[in-house]
Formats: structure tokens, sequence, C-alpha cells
């Protein structure tokens, strides 16, 4: 079957979703809500073609070519209504990418890390990923833009660190092992913000990837503070802003792309923030970085499922439902509201 | 229900009990995916609600699993989880309410039950309060249902008279159940009175009361006649006296008091002695009141039903509402009798194609809001190879402001199955569904009963002489969710599935209801297709203008003298619609706009309502036709107001699936709680009017892509109050947010708002002029009413 995409004619084959056939032909499509081969619902609309004949922007995931098919794929017009879906996605999208307290280290400590360590138990492992580096001197701007501050009081990350930093390094033979890992990975690579305040200033993470975009909860509510104040009592009293499926999000990459830096309608969303379901062993779900492509419900029988309608609508998995997931289906989501930790 | 629940006492024995109760439940529904509609339906009706236990009896022992349950159960509107009051209130706020106040009567309901907030239930449990999308009774705005009773006119300071009303009929209902009886004499005439939901609103129930009570009283013995409904919804409550000898006298707005007087001049008492000693009674009571002075009956018939006569007379033609207060909706005999079935009996011996041709030849054109023309839809289901076909008649009215269609299924059920058989026959379907709305239950029953009637005329089960099939008809009621309107999810709602719209192409008529060939039509194209059969294309074409033909059904509600249900001609100017049926404006104030199409319209505004309306000059104009809700709006309406209105209704109705709709339309509806508050700002506009083109374009289904008309319209023609709203006035001052009550110098101290207050924010201060506290005032606007001097009023807060 022959159409004509941005002005070229493309023979494609009649039964593939116009999606594959433009990927195969080397045109850049994005696709959020979309998994060859797998059930899916066209949704997230960020795989959006112009067909010229109608004026309608249609989902190249879901449609069919048809004979004589005209379509645009790189246009302005198409790409800005790709844009506009990101900004309507993020805007509902209430969640940090990277926590507030990495971001802002002058020497470029994946504060964050560390303390997800911490709270783990594996203190060896927390102090791996300090290496070398020191705080002191610092004024300690992690503790400031610490989000436990707007609940409560900011978690003591300075003393933490100390500690790790202390009992970490008196775990048996790995002090070494630590110390050559720590100045095999950058020597190279001294932050510019923080010159000459630390003897080791190279730290283990590169700065937080400041070209990337970055999804930021804003305050909390009242009620939510509350919440936060249950929710979060290990003793590092670290609310884990960080995301921890960020390594995969297409929502984070294709917003980079499209040169997005703060959501233009703010972000304001009715999905809980900050609840973490444990759905199976190794299988964890974040409800407030759903962007209901429900790929997950699809792909599961009687597991996830939808609840409610309209803005409100939200993925659930119920608890008796919970033995019905099996863990691949973490690949699928297209976010960090489902992704699998490693026990 | 409740009392076998009061005799059980342990918690494992009413568990035991609901499973048994559920048991039978899903012996008479089903077991299968697609019965979970009619399942839950059929819980909930037992139960009132549904409970946990009926549920996980549910997935023990039928195909339906947790996820899907979940799924249907919150998507849609009518099911609820938490058990609800004996009775339940239901606020309409459709938008002919919602322009008379419904909010405000809504927060008078809460006030007068002493409601706190987030609860749906007073502590006695005896009512639960709700807000519910449309009732279509819109002529009667504000109306309230409380259980099957619907009230209308309700006004906020009226709400405890309403629940007394309330009260006293379940009282007298319980009474006239032990007292009824019937008589067997001869019928001395008829008396033809609307049933309809908007007649009973007005109290038709009541009339009815009074006419039984006179007749045993008197002993006159007359039949009551339920009929259909007349159309002039505003004029109820409306009886038709038929004397035998065919003389017909019309009376509308009737008191119950009246209907004694009326008895009595058009029919003889049984015996002389009761006539005499009802003469007797009768002076006695003119002697203590004053009240047969303007008596009815002295009336002359201009004076009477002159108000009436234009309303009627502006309607020439009647096609889908033939037989308008005459015929008994389920009288089948009658319909027969007035051509009834002639059109299907004709369709049963002539060539498939052949009917199909005559419809395309018409011109007609689906009414349901598209505007695609019928004939051709035909045609595709038609062609299409497959063994299986559907036809599905779309009576899922959603509109709020709209009604026709019940109207239609309430008053003519016979013309609309005679529309569906034909439709069946024509398409070589063997299975048609009727789907009706879960809030019109009055019109599923009657559907119902309909349907019986045809089943024992053999008219159902009737095989085409051409293709010797049969017909099997079924309804399917709709569960609660605007969106079903929208052919793609009303079919996944039958399929047992949330109703989530799917990607056109492929569209029904390819692949369908459970995967077949499916024909979608409208109520009202269905009740027209007789017509065209029995009086040829040519006729029907003849109607209306060029690319619209035939007649248009619509409900004229709003600021409107007289609203009610029309047919009239398309092409027919929205400004004759308004002035000579309508009767021009409520109180004089001047027309603003008229919306059409509900939440998928726009608003046209004055200056351009003497366009002919047809499919294409309402789209010119960035309305829709829509299925044919007319609410007309005056200079004291706000269309930002309206504009937000309709936002919100999609933005709760929204299926969820794509985004644009989903999240688009949530942010669409910010920005306009935004500029209604005070908090907007000039780019505000700019981004409201920038998103709502992308949500246009971009979503999945009809409905997403027309929910930004309402903002797109008024913008293009009413940009100004967009624009005054961001520099923080509303001059209608119906943002209530951005407004405050005052008191000007006209006021004398009488003190009565002070006493209708029900925030106490009106200090009593006799012979001076009160300052309303703008801290406690709710703006309820009982103190606006109740001056007599009109010397309080809105200001804007800025």
């Amino acid at each position: 079957m022959k159409i004509t995409v941005n002005h070229q004619p493309l023979d494609v084959s009649p039964h593939r979703p116009l999606i594959e056939s433009l990927r195969a032909a080397g045109y850049d499509v994005p696709s959020m809500c979309y998994a060859a081969d797998r059930r899916h619902q066209p949704s997230c609309m960020v795989c959006m073609v112009k067909d010229v004949h109608t004026g309608q922007m249609i989902p190249s995931c879901s449609t069919l070519p048809r004979e004589g098919m005209e379509i645009e794929t790189d246009t302005e017009e198409v790409l800005g209504m790709r844009r506009q879906a990101l900004e309507l996605l993020l805007s509902d999208h209430r969640a940090d990418c990277e926590a507030p307290c990495t971001i802002v280290c002058p020497r470029g400590i994946d504060v964050a890390r560390v303390l997800l360590h911490y709270d783990r138990g594996e203190l060896s492992a927390a102090a791996a990923v300090l290496g070398d580096t020191s705080c002191d001197g610092c004024k300690a701007p992690c503790e400031r833009a610490c989000r436990r501050r707007t609940v409560d009081e900011a978690v003591s990350i300075r003393s933490l660190l100390d500690e790790v930093r202390r009992d970490g390094l008196e775990v048996k033979g790995e002090r070494l092992e630590v110390r050559a890992k720590a100045g095999a990975a950058n020597n190279s690579n001294p932050s510019p913000l923080t010159p000459n305040l630390s003897p080791h200033p190279s730290p283990l993470t590169p700065n937080p990837k400041s070209d990337l975009f970055c999804s930021r909860l804003g305050r909390f509510t009242d009620a939510e503070k509350e919440r936060m104040k249950q929710l979060f009592t290990q003793p590092s009293r670290c609310l884990h802003c960080a995301c921890e499926g960020s390594g995969k999000c297409i929502l984070r990459s294709l917003a980079t792309n499209a040169g997005i830096r703060t959501p233009k309608y703010g972000v304001q969303s009715s999905l809980p923030v900050k609840e973490r379901i444990e759905v199976t062993e190794r299988l964890v779900y974040e409800p407030a970085k759903c962007i209901r492509c429900g790929l997950c419900v699809y792909n599961t029988d009687d597991g996830f499922t939808f609840e409610r309608r309209g803005f409100d609508m939200r993925v659930v998995i119920p608890e008796e439902s919970k033995s019905h997931v099996s863990d691949e289906v973490a690949r699928l989501c297209p976010t960090g509201a489902l992704f699998s930790v490693k026990s | 229900m409740s009392c076998e629940n009061c005799k059980i006492t342990s918690p494992d024995e009413a568990r035991q009990s609901i499973r048994r109760r559920t048991d039978a439940l899903i012996e008479r529904v089903g077991r299968r995916r697609e019965c979970i509609i009619p399942l839950l339906q059929a819980i909930q009706g037992e139960f009132n609600y549904l409970p946990a236990d009926a549920l996980e009896r549910v997935y023990e022992t039928t195909a339906i699993d947790r996820a899907q349950a979940i799924s249907v159960a919150t998507f849609y509107g009518q099911f609820r989880m938490m058990p609800y009051g004996r009775h339940t209130i239901r606020v309409c706020c459709g938008t002919a309410c919602h322009v008379k106040g419904a909010n405000i009567v809504y927060d008078a309901f809460r006030r007068e039950l002493s409601m706190a907030d987030d609860t749906i239930t007073t502590s006695d449990g005896r009512y639960s309060v709700e807000k519910i999308a449309c009732l279509g009774c819109c002529a009667l705005a504000p109306v309230v249902q409380i259980d099957n009773r619907i009230f209308g006119h309700v006004q906020p300071g009226k709400v405890r008279e309403v629940l007394d009303a309330f009260e006293e009929a379940e009282q007298q209902a319980d009474e006239g159940r032990l007292t009824r009886r019937r008589q067997a004499q001869e019928p001395q005439g008829e008396i033809r009175l609307g049933m309809e939901n908007c007649c009973q609103a007005s109290g038709t129930a009541e009339i009815r009361q009074a006419v039984e009570r006179a007749c045993r009283e008197l002993g006159i013995n007359v039949t009551l006649k339920p009929v259909s409904c007349v159309g002039a919804c505003g004029q109820v409550p409306l009886i038709d006296v038929a004397t035998p000898d065919g003389h017909i006298t019309r009376y509308p707005n009737l008191q119950p008091d009246q209907v004694k007087e009326i008895l009595l001049h058009h029919f003889r008492p049984a015996s002389p002695l009761r006539r005499l000693f009802s003469i007797a009674m009768n002076s006695v009571d003119n002697l203590h009141t004053d009240q047969t002075w303007d008596n009815i009956l002295y009336l002359p018939e201009e004076l009477r039903t002159g108000r009436l006569r234009p309303f009627l007379d502006g309607q020439p033609l009647r096609i889908s509402t033939e037989g308008y207060g005459q015929m008994n909706p389920l009288d089948i005999d009658e319909y027969i009798h007035r051509g009834g079935f002639e059109a299907l009996h004709r369709v049963i011996s002539t060539n498939p194609q052949a009917v199909i041709d005559e419809v395309l030849r018409s011109g007609i054109r689906g009414r349901g809001g598209g505007g695609f023309p019928t004939g051709r839809k035909w045609q595709l289901v038609a062609d299409a190879d497959d063994d299986e076909k559907y036809v599905i008649c779309n009576g899922d009215e959603g509109d709020p402001g709209a009604f026709m269609d019940r109207i239609l299924l309430e008053s003519y059920p016979l013309r609309v199955i005679e529309g569906l058989l034909i439709a069946a026959h024509a398409v070589g379907a063997r299975r048609a569904i009727l789907y009706i709305r879960a809030e019109y239950p009055q019109a599923v029953i009657r559907m119902r009963r309909a349907l019986e009637l045809c089943r024992q005329r053999g008219l159902v089960e009737i095989g085409s002489k051409v293709r010797s099939e049969k017909v099997e008809v079924s309804i399917f009621e709709g569960a609660g969710a605007f969106v079903c309107g929208e052919e793609t999810a009303l079919i996944a709602s039958i399929e047992g599935r949330r109703g989530f719209p799917s990607l056109r192409p492929p569209y029904p008529a390819e692949k369908g209801l459970f995967g077949h060939p499916t024909l979608i039509n409208n109520v009202e194209t269905l009740s027209q297709i007789p017509y065209i059969i029995q009086h040829g294309a040519e006729s029907y074409a003849s109607v209306g203008t060029p690319r619209s033909t035939g007649t248009k059904v619509f409900a004229l509600a709003g600021k409107v003298r007289r609203g009610g249900l029309i047919e009239v001609p398309m092409g027919t100017t929205l400004r004759q619609i308004v002035n000579q049926i309508g009767g021009g404006m409520e109180g004089d104030v001047p027309l603003k706009a008229v919306q059409t199409g509900g939440p998928s319209g726009g608003c046209i505004p004055a200056e351009l309502c003497d366009t002919p309306v047809d499919f294409d000059a309402l789209a010119g104009m960035g309305a829709i036709m829509g299925s044919g809700g007319l609410v007309v709006l005056s200079a004291d309406d706000c269309m930002v107001d309206v504009a937000r209105y309709f936002v919100r209704f999609v933005s709760g109705e929204s299926c969820g699936k794509c985004t644009f709709c989903r999240v688009g339309v949530k942010r669409m509806l910010d920005i306009l709680d935004r500029l209604a508050t005070g908090q907007g700002t000039m780019d505000d506009i700019d981004h409201l009017e920038e998103l709502a083109r992308d949500i246009s374009r971009a979503s999945l289904c009809g409905l997403g892509r027309s929910a930004p008309n309402p903002v797109l319209s008024t913008l293009r023609h009413f940009r100004h109050e967009y624009e005054q709203h961001a520099q923080g006035r509303c001059p209608t001052g119906s943002c209530r947010q951005m407004v405050h009550l005052a008191v000007t110098d006209d006021c004398i101290g009488c003190t009565k708002c002070a006493q209708v207050c029900p925030a106490d924010a009106i200090p009593f201060t006799p012979y001076q002029r009160p300052p309303i506290d703008t801290a406690r005032c709710t703006l309820c606007g009982l103190c606006l009413e109740a001056c007599d001097l009109n010397a309080i009023r809105y200001e804007n807060n800025r």
C-alpha cells in the first residue's frame, strides 16, 4: 500500500500500525502508551501525526494506513501538538525526577542515593556512593532544599552522611575497594561550582544532569504533610524524593527533547502524592507518576485496573489481585510509576 | 428488603442472606462478562447499593472478575458503593436549571436538612442529597426529584415546602393504596392529561387525584386518559376535557381546586340528588370564599388558552410528535388506527434496498448531533458482509438542557419501535437494542410495556417476507455516563466494558457490537422513519431546507416565557422560535444568546439569531445542532459562567482515556475557574483559546473534540466578557466569587431581608439600612427575592 509521508512516497503494509512503518522507514515517532505486539489503547497522544486530508491529528500507534493517505510527522504544527500533549501530561505529574538535596549539592554528591542505601541498611553501599567526598566547610544547602523541611524539620543530611562515612567504611575489607573505585571513576571532572573546597572534589556520580528535564513535586498541602509524617518514620526520615524509575522514564526524555523546562500549566493532580505500593516483592507502584496509559491494565489478567473516570481516573491494584501481576509488566510502564527493585 | 435485614442479627447470617439474594439475581441476569451492567443494576436495585459481599459472590460464580467490576462500577455514575438514605433528593443541574440557580437550591436543601460538609446522607438516614446532570424537565427549572416524584420551579426559599409536600404525598400514597376501587359505569367522557416527567413535576399527580376525588364525590364517571406530551411544558398542569360529542376544551395551568368546577360544568352528576347536593354545597362554598369570581370557567377561551395558541400554532407539521396530546402512548390500537405500523408492513414486503433508497432520497440526517446522512449509514451496514448484524437505538440523551429523546420515548414509544424495526429489516439485522439512559426510568417502563404490546400483536417477531428473518428486540439500560452517547462508547458499555470510545475507523458500520456491523441511530431519527416510508421521500424532503430536510424536535428552555418540546421544520430561525413559539423573553430582559447542542455546542449571539437553523448554518456559527437542546440566555446571564458550566460538565464526564480530554479539559476548567473568581489575567484568555483549539484537534472521540465548543464560541462572540472578568468584574453577578450583595439607599428598613436570611448575615435593624456581613453571606439570593423595593443588588468586589 502506498502512502505519502512528509511529501515522500512510502510503501507500507496495510496490516501494521502506522507507527511501525514510520519507524522502520527511519522517521522519529515517539510514543508512550504503545508497546509493539502488546495489547494497548491509544491514550498519550505523543505519537500524533497529521492526516493532511482531514486536518486531524491522529495517533499513529493505533491507525492502520489507508490507500493514498497523506501524513506529516515533523512539521512545527505536529511537534507543537506533541509538546502540548507532554505539557498536559506533565501538569498532572506531581513527582520529583531528582531529589532537591542532590540537585543543590555543590559537591555533586548523590545524596538521595546515599540516603536510600542508608534506609535499607546498606551502609557499605552508601559509603561507596559517597566515596571520598567531604562535607567539610559546606553550608549544607541540601538541608535547606530538603522537602522534609516543608513538612516538619529537614533531614539531618550532614550528620547522616558523616555517620555513613564513619560506620560504612568500617565494614571490613571494603575500604580499599571503595577508594579505588572513586579514584578510577573520575579525576578529570571537578565540579565547576566548588573549585577548591575539598581535597577530593570529584563526586562518584556526575552532577545532577542539568540538561535533562526535571519534574518537581511542588508544595504539600496540610493534609499531605500529615500523611508524610505518618508514612516516613524510618531512621533518616528521608522522603526519598528521587524517582527510582527515572532511568527508564520516556516522559522525561521526551520532555527534555521537546525543550520543556517548567510545565506551562503548573502541576496539579488528583493522585495521592508519594504513595508507594509494593505490588510484589520486586515490583513497586507509585500512582502519582502514572500517566494512565493503561499498558499495565491491558496486559495483566485481573490485575491492574482503572478506577473512576475523567481527570480523577487512576490505575489501582486491588490487594487480592496482586498475585496476578508478573514482574515483567514494569518494563511496559513508560514512566517511573511501575519499577523493579533489586532485592 | 430492609425488614428482612432487621430480623437478622448475626453478621454471618446477613452475609449469607446477601449471597443468597445475589445468587438469585445472577441466575436471572446471567454469568457472562457482558452481563455486568445489568447485573450490577440488579444488585443495586435489590440492596440500594453494591455491597462488597454481593460483589465477592459475583467474582466467585460468574465470568466477571474483580478488575472488570472495579473498572465498570466506578466508571458509571449510577453505581454506588455506600448505602444511601431512604429517600434520595436529586437536584437537577442541567443548563436551564443552572442558569436559574440550581446550585443555590442544592445548598438550600443541605442547609434545610442540616447536613454537614462532605456528607451525602442526613444523620438520621432519611435523605441523601445529590446533584444530577439533567432530569430533562428543563421548562420547569429549577427541578428537583425526590425518589420518583418530581418538583418544578423549586425556589431556594421553598425547599421546606417541597419536603413537606413530598412527605405528605408519601403518606397519601400509602393510604391511597388501601382505598382504591374501580367503578363499573359507562364513562361519560374523557379527561386527557399528560403524565410525562415534566407534567408530574408541575403537579399532574395532584390533578389526577383531584379528578378522581371529584368524580367519586359527584358520582361522575369519566375515563382518565394519560396522553402523550403536548409539549407546552411551561403551561402545565394541563388537561383536555373531551365530551362524547367530540368537543374538546383545554385547560392549561390548572389548579387542583378548579377541577371540581370544571367537571360539574362538563358532566352531569349521576343522580339528581347528588347534583342538587353539590350545587348547594358549592353555593355555601362560594359564600365563604371568593375563589369562584376568577374561576377558570368564566375566562373566555382566548384568555384561558391564549398563551398556548401561538405556541402550538407555530408548529404546523408534526412528524416525530404526531398525535401530541391526544394519543395514549401505550394504546396500540389507537396508534394503528392513526396509521401506525403501516410503514412497517410495507417494508416487510418490499425489497430492503428500495427502503434504503427511499431513506437516502428523503435526505434525512442523523438527529443525534453529527448530522451524518442516515441513508448512507444504512447502506454501509446493509452492504457489510456478515450474517450477524445489529441495530441500536441510541437513547442515551445526556446533554444537560435537552429532553427530546425522553419525551419521544415516553410519549411515542410505538413510533420509535416501528422505526427501529424498519431499520432492522432494511439493513438485515436480526438483533435490535434499545439503549435508554438510566436517568429516565419512566421511559424504560413505557418502552418495556410498548415492546410487550408489539410482541403480543406479532409485530416484533414478524418475519420479513423478503428475507424471512425475525428481529429480536431488547432493552439495555445505560448506567449514567454522558460519553456513552458516543457510539463506540455505547457499544463498549453494552459489551460490559467501561465506556471508552475507540478510534474510528473502523466505524461501527463495519465493526461494531461484538465485532459485527452495527447501525446506531438516534431516537428522533428513528421516529421520523415511519413518516418517510408512509408518505414518501419527496413529501419529507419538501419540508425543511435543501441540505437539512424534515422537521427537528427541540427542547426549548431557559429565559423564555414558554418553554417546552417543540417540533419545527428545519430552517426556522432561532428568533422565530424564541419570539413566536416561546412567547418572547421572560421578564422582557433582552435576548443575549441561544445555546444549542449542549456541552458540544455553542452560544449563538442575538444578532445571528435570524439565521435559518439547519445543520450547516449552526456549524458555520461555531455551534452544532446537537441533539436539539435550545437554552435561551438573557442579558442577565454571564457567558464566562455558561462556558465554565459546560467545561465543568465535560470534565466530569470525560472518560479519561486520552490526554487532551482528560487533562486538557481540566486545564481549561482551571483557567475558567481563575477567570470566574477574579484571579484571571489577559494571558489566561490566550492560553485558554490555544488549549481549546488543540483539544478540538487532537482528542480521540467526538466528546473531546467538541468539548471546547462552548469556550470557542463564547470567545468568538463574547470575548469582551472574558476581558471584563480578567479585569476583575462580572457584570451580571453570576460569578459568585466576584461579587457581594449590598443594600442600596432605596432601603426603607422593612427587615424582610433579615427575616429570610438563612445565614444570619443581615442584622435585624428596623427603619435602618442593614449592613450585609459578607463573610457570612452565602449569596443564596433569598433576600433579593424578599425585597419589595429591589434595594439589594450584586456589586463587584473590585
